[in-house]
């Protein structure tokens, strides 16, 4: 039976309750008569021969570029980025999209005795993957080639050696990027593209880039601009991106992009339930949901913390191209729209979401409350095209325990931008006086180089990617989190969706529109 | 810690023990011989093979380390009849990848040879020290051999032994494989031959060097191979250098058959174009590229329906 | 005349202690040596002596500390038993000296410390001469019973009592009348932040952190912010109302106590090591005292910079290899005496009536109970920061007016 598309579903009397993510944990509510909730597409049909289909893209590429054999040759240097742990979410199982592209590439190179090769895994600020994770993403094989000679590497983009300035734009961005990656002859790149934020020039010109470079786009002015960050024809952080990206290829950097797309079966089996419409749910599911939200009540969140985390999502494969950036980028965002848009008509005036455990930024860490902001506001607000799902003065509700917890070994510097700046302002253009302190600040470079720590500017990349939902919206409202820790992000605590709804209309109006956002899975809505 | 303290009062007795109760000081001016450290190939082995010890190994070898190297390494066994082929004593000659190399060969030796055979093991690295030396004599029957100079005293050794019944066990590689290839053969195992005129029975470890490789943090499961080949006997004026390279051989071509299988390694040995066995001349990735992935491993991460891992390799 | 005497018991010291450990600070004094009884007014113990009856009479962490059992037994010889305590008095002049000093009924406030010249030792020791009385050699000698100060000397009475306390008239001080009565039970505790501050060093510019916000260092923020001109004051407090009274004495930076090194951390642009900061703050004020607070200040001071433990400590365990690695100076700040500033020599009891005025510190006296019931008064005093007080005092007023006219034998509780 071939996937059913997505939907809006109108909710009436006899419409089951809705499955909330709450962290953790979840939830049913039941939402008001008249509510809507936006469902995605079912999961496509992944690829029966993942490997054929790599193979077929590097010898058949897109775009202006030669099949991969063609570009090596003995004595050449080839470095290969890989996009790191932020995707996809939630971790794949082995083996992983990145182990299949990067064996079969390696395979290439072996027969064209290619002997200097790097691998780096392409950072840009984030945290620096384990050697247990690596191992995930690549695979034993690669893993035991490379590392232990150092060929292994991590993109360190506070080493000055380690980078090289290319140069700036004709808008004046400076262009500065992994040195080992621009000085070869050949730079793969091999993504995953869960959204359409990820993929094309971004790759490379924010994955492999210093903080010099970044700052150009990752600001409060250019989130505010990007309309959504998910749409790469609106989208400001797109545009600067592309400049940079088309600069890096003029600077004489070649780049051989490999993007692949994957489908939205997000949860294994004992999961299943939660990306199956509510009203399908078999005896089984029911079961599973029942079993499932009573245990993890009891649970203590420590404990769920480690369930949620070793949960390996059965996504695969649904397509593979390779060859010139803006070629293959083209096909791939097709692609992921063709498995993630739902059409949706006009928009709300109360979006609800339930947030799960997961963001791009706390894989296998604790979700603090600048990642709780960050996901709803930055990420699910933004999965738009067109216009929001909520109009401009609504209200967003998002149901999240947002404890006050932080990991010390990935986001300390996220803890002193907590207690420190948020207590002083909320606003994001104004957090940004505070930006080149915790950018320049010696202990988060050294924890950030050496450790497993965010860099210290990265919490303010957070809350830029609020920009756009601060402008834009009239209130924010938390359901079921730490009212201490609510307030001090700006919004709004509830005890529950009621009140919520309740505090909602003292903002939009009585007899608001309200439409929920049920995701994960993936669902990216294209409003008219 | 005050001197009140339990640990304070047994403190002062063993400060002030003296001779007799400790051992003496030497007087100022008196010449003081170098003391014999026994160390090295120095060491004297002889004890291992008395009865008691043998005994004592023979029991460890067959209730524990038989049952463990069989449930790690699962050794699939060719060529076992070879053995018999040879009149003991014999000199094996093995590949060497891993530690887990000696255990396991002795493993899967038939009785009575398992407990009649010594091995050959670098001086420098299992008998530096006094414990490690009685450690190594005594669990595997080791006797200490100089790998990196020639040696008179180790040579005269293993030639005593062989001549005394004993099997000995040697790895010509001279030390453990780098990064899982072959690497080039020594001339020790050919001069005992040709010196003693015992057999030679060539042995190929294949798998051991994926369980268990050099500077390892951990042991995995997995499955071996152990292949005996066909004994070689020295021709008669055939001088070790001969010999030897004839022993690689056989070795190279028994590394073939565990890659291929044993049809493709004959023929190809009868051509002559037996793969070399040392890997490509490249990069030290597309060396370990070209070892090929491990075909045990479960790559595939599918625990089923209600299984949840908790914690990731 | 009823009144609260400390008597000498070591198996009640002992029980004190244990109950002390066990139900919190000021808990245990159903078993403790302190009891409530009939006093007489002490003798005047020489012509320059003057009878004093106490207004108001404050509870100092140094009196729970004794009353715990918690105090170091460095002080068993400069203190006499059977004494009265309080040491913090605001009071009134009954009796005059015979000769000089203010006359009857001047409201003064007691400067405790018994020096060479209270105790008729001459010529006066070297501290004395100099002014230092907090650092008289004398304090176990000379005509009268050994004590330190009044409030732990068998001779003198102290601030707990109806019956009153006997004063050299070195130690009164006339207090001006713009100062309300809780103003000037203020002036004594401000006097020890007052020296303290002084003792601190710091040099225009300097980055100071200060550990504890209770009335020791709340005090210590308004006399810092008087007196000297840091460049950036952070403070760490535990409770709710003491921080937001610290931002409002003065410091930049207020955040809870575990959050104080990090706080540090980032205006100093530090990094990390052995548990503690590799850079830090010029000054760090260990207001507490404890273990845990000086290990705490020894990781958040620069190099060769001066930490300055003004809370009483006792014996404590502390490494100390930071201090010698890093070349830091460890300053004691105890009581006052008289002070250098650019203005000239003060007293420093002077300076003290001067930072109360400004800053009207009397609005830190939280709560104030009559002597009959000391044993709230003191449970209160233990647990002040966490039932959101900072000053709990002993009112001997007559008509037991306060400032809100409450009637009387009613607990006043007065929080700013």
């Amino acid at each position: 039976m071939s996937p059913r598309p997505g939907f809006m579903l109108e909710v009436d009397r006899s419409t089951p309750p809705t499955l909330f993510w709450h962290g953790e944990g979840f939830h049913l509510e039941r939402l008001p008569e008249g509510s809507r909730v936006l469902y995605g597409p079912e999961p496509l049909e992944a690829l029966a021969d993942p490997v054929s289909a790599i193979r077929r893209a590097l010898f058949e590429p897109l775009g202006d570029s030669a099949p991969l054999p063609e570009l090596l040759r003995p004595g050449m240097r080839l470095t290969i980025a890989f996009d790191d742990v932020s995707l996809p979410l939630p971790p794949m199982r082995r083996p992983d999209v990145r182990q299949l592209v990067i064996e079969q590439v390696l395979d290439v190179a072996a027969e064209a005795g290619v002997d200097d090769v790097v691998l780096i895994a392409a950072l840009a600020l984030h945290r620096r993957m384990t050697d247990a994770e690596l191992r995930h993403a690549l695979g034993d094989r690669i893993y035991e080639a490379f590392a232990p000679h150092g060929l292994l590497r991590q993109h360190d983009a506070e080493e000055p050696a380690a980078l090289v300035l290319l140069g700036e734009t004709d808008q004046g961005e400076t262009v500065e990027i992994s040195r080992r990656a621009a000085e070869s002859d050949l730079l793969v790149y091999v993504n995953i593209n869960l959204v359409p934020m990820d993929g094309g020039h971004k790759s490379v010109a924010t994955g492999l880039a210093s903080y010099r470079s970044l700052r150009h786009h990752h600001n409060a002015r250019t989130m505010q601009h990007s309309r959504s960050f998910m749409d790469q024809e609106h989208s400001e952080l797109h545009s600067s991106n592309w400049r940079m990206g088309r600069f890096i290829a003029a600077s004489g950097v070649k780049v051989f992009q490999i993007e692949t797309t994957l489908n939205t079966d997000t949860f294994p089996e004992q999961f299943r339930f939660l990306q199956r419409r509510e009203w399908e749910w078999t005896a089984r599911d029911r079961a599973a949901f029942v079993a499932s939200s009573s245990a993890l009540a009891r649970t203590p969140p420590r404990v769920a913390r480690t369930i949620f985390h070793a949960i390996r999502s059965p996504h695969r494969m649904t397509s593979v191209q390779a060859g010139e950036v803006e070629a293959v980028h083209a096909r791939t965002t097709a692609n992921v729209y063709a498995q993630q848009l739902v059409e949706v008509d006009g928009q709300t005036d109360v979006l609800t979401m339930g947030l799960p455990y997961i963001c791009p930024y706390n894989v296998n860490s604790i979700m603090n409350p600048i990642l709780v902001a960050c996901l709803g506001l930055g990420y699910f607000f933004n999965m738009y095209r067109g216009r929001p799902l909520v109009r401009q003065g609504g209200v967003v509700i998002m149901s999240h325990p947002t404890p006050w917890a932080f990991s010390p070994v990935h986001h300390p510097s996220y803890i002193d931008f907590f207690e420190q700046v948020l207590s002083e302002t909320t606003d994001p253009l104004e957090v940004g006086k505070f930006e080149e302190s915790f950018a320049t600040d010696p202990w988060y470079v050294h924890l950030y180089r050496t450790g497993h720590a965010y860099h210290g500017v990265h919490p303010f990349y957070m809350w830029y990617w609020c920009a756009h939902a601060l402008e834009h919206l009239g209130g924010v409202i938390v359901v079921g989190g730490d009212r201490a820790a609510v307030r001090r992000l700006g919004f709004t605590p509830a005890s529950t969706m009621a009140d919520a709804l309740e505090m909602a209309t003292d903002v939009v109006g009585p007899g608001p529109s309200i439409t929920h956002l049920h995701a994960p899975p993936l669902v990216m809505a294209d409003v008219r | 810690m005050k001197n009140g303290s339990p640990l304070g009062k047994l403190r002062a007795p063993l400060q002030r023990a003296r001779f007799p109760w400790a051992a003496p000081t030497w007087p100022t001016g008196m010449e003081r011989p170098a003391p014999d450290r026994g160390v090295g190939v120095d060491y004297d082995t002889q004890w291992a093979r008395r009865y008691p010890a043998r005994l004592a190994r023979a029991v460890v070898l067959d209730n524990l380390t038989r049952p463990l190297a069989h449930a790690v390494a699962a050794p699939a066994v060719i060529g076992e009849e070879m053995l018999k082929l040879a009149e003991q004593p014999v000199i094996l000659a093995a590949n060497h990848a891993s530690h887990l190399d000696t255990p396991l060969l002795l493993s899967v030796l038939p009785l009575p040879m398992r407990h009649r055979t010594v091995v050959a093991a670098a001086a420098d690295h299992f008998f530096d020290r006094r414990w490690k030396a009685h450690l190594w004599a005594g669990a595997l029957n080791a006797i200490p051999i100089e790998r990196h100079r020639v040696n008179r005293r180790s040579a005269d050794m293993a030639a005593d032994l062989l001549e005394e019944g004993w099997n000995l066990v040697i790895f010509p590689e001279g030390g453990r494989s780098p990064d899982g290839w072959l690497q080039p053969f020594r001339g020790g195992a050919a001069y005992l031959a040709v010196r003693s005129g015992r057999p030679v029975v060539p042995v190929h470890l294949s798998g051991t060097w994926r369980l268990l490789p050099k500077e390892a943090r951990r042991l995995h499961r997995g499955r071996t191979a152990v292949r005996f080949g066909a004994p070689l006997h020295p021709d008669p004026g055939e001088d070790a250098r001969r010999f030897g390279t004839r022993i690689a051989a056989a070795i190279t071509t028994m590394a073939d058959e565990a890659d291929s299988d044993w049809w493709t390694a004959r023929r190809r040995a009868a051509a002559g174009v037996t793969p070399p066995g040392t890997g490509p001349v490249a990069a030290p990735w597309r060396r370990a590229w070209a070892l090929g992935p491990d075909p045990a491993s479960t790559e595939d991460e599918d625990p089923g329906r209600w299984a949840v891992r908790v914690g990731s390799r | 005349m009823r009144g609260l005497v400390f008597e000498r018991n070591l198996p009640r010291f002992a029980a004190a202690r244990v109950a002390a450990s066990l139900a919190g600070s000021g808990r245990g004094i159903g078993v403790s040596p302190l009891r409530l009884t009939d006093l007489d007014a002490p003798e005047l113990p020489g012509p320059g002596w003057a009878r004093v009856r106490p207004l108001l009479a404050g509870i100092c962490g140094s009196d729970l500390s004794t009353i715990d059992g918690r105090s170091s037994r460095y002080f068993e010889d400069i203190v006499s038993f059977p004494f009265v305590p309080g040491h913090e008095v605001v009071g009134v002049v009954e009796e005059p000296a015979a000769q000089g000093g203010p006359d009857a009924g001047t409201r003064i406030v007691v400067e405790p410390v018994l020096g060479c010249v209270a105790r008729g030792i001459d010529p006066p020791c070297a501290a004395c001469a100099a002014g230092h009385t907090g650092g008289c050699e004398r304090v176990a000698f000379g005509h009268l019973a050994p004590g330190l100060q009044i409030g732990f000397c068998a001779d003198t009475g102290g601030g707990w009592s109806a019956a009153g306390l006997v004063a050299h008239v070195s130690q009164l001080h006339p207090v001006p009348d713009a100062l309300s009565d809780e103003d000037a039970v203020m002036v004594e505790p401000t006097a020890c932040a007052v020296h303290a501050a002084l003792a601190a060093g710091v040099v225009p510019g300097e980055t100071v952190a200060v550990l504890g916000a209770g009335t020791l260092g709340l005090t210590f923020l308004a006399a810092l912010r008087h007196l000297t001109r840091p460049g950036t004051v952070l403070a760490g407090a535990k409770h709710p109302h003491q921080r937001r009274l610290a931002a409002e004495l003065g410091a930049d930076v207020v955040v809870e106590p575990d959050q104080l090194t990090r706080a540090v951390r980032l205006r100093s642009r530090s990094l990390e090591a052995s548990g503690g900061l590799t850079g830090g703050a010029d000054v760090v004020v260990d207001c507490v005292g404890s273990a845990e607070s000086l290990t705490e200040c020894l990781g958040m001071v620069r190099p060769r910079g001066r930490l300055v433990l003004v809370g009483m400590p006792g014996t404590l365990r502390v490494d100390l290899a930071p201090l010698w690695h890093r070349e830091v100076q460890l300053v004691g700040a105890y009581a006052y005496g008289t002070e250098r500033t650019e203005n000239g020599t003060r007293r420093t009891f002077d300076i003290a009536m001067e930072v109360v005025g400004r800053y009207e510190l009397g609005g830190l006296v939280s709560a104030a109970y009559p002597v009959e019931r000391f044993e709230e008064a003191l449970a209160h005093a233990g647990a002040a920061g966490r039932r959101g007080s900072v000053k709990v005092v002993f009112d001997l007023r007559p008509k037991r007016r306060s400032r809100n006219g409450a009637a009387p034998g009613r607990v006043e509780e007065a929080i700013r």
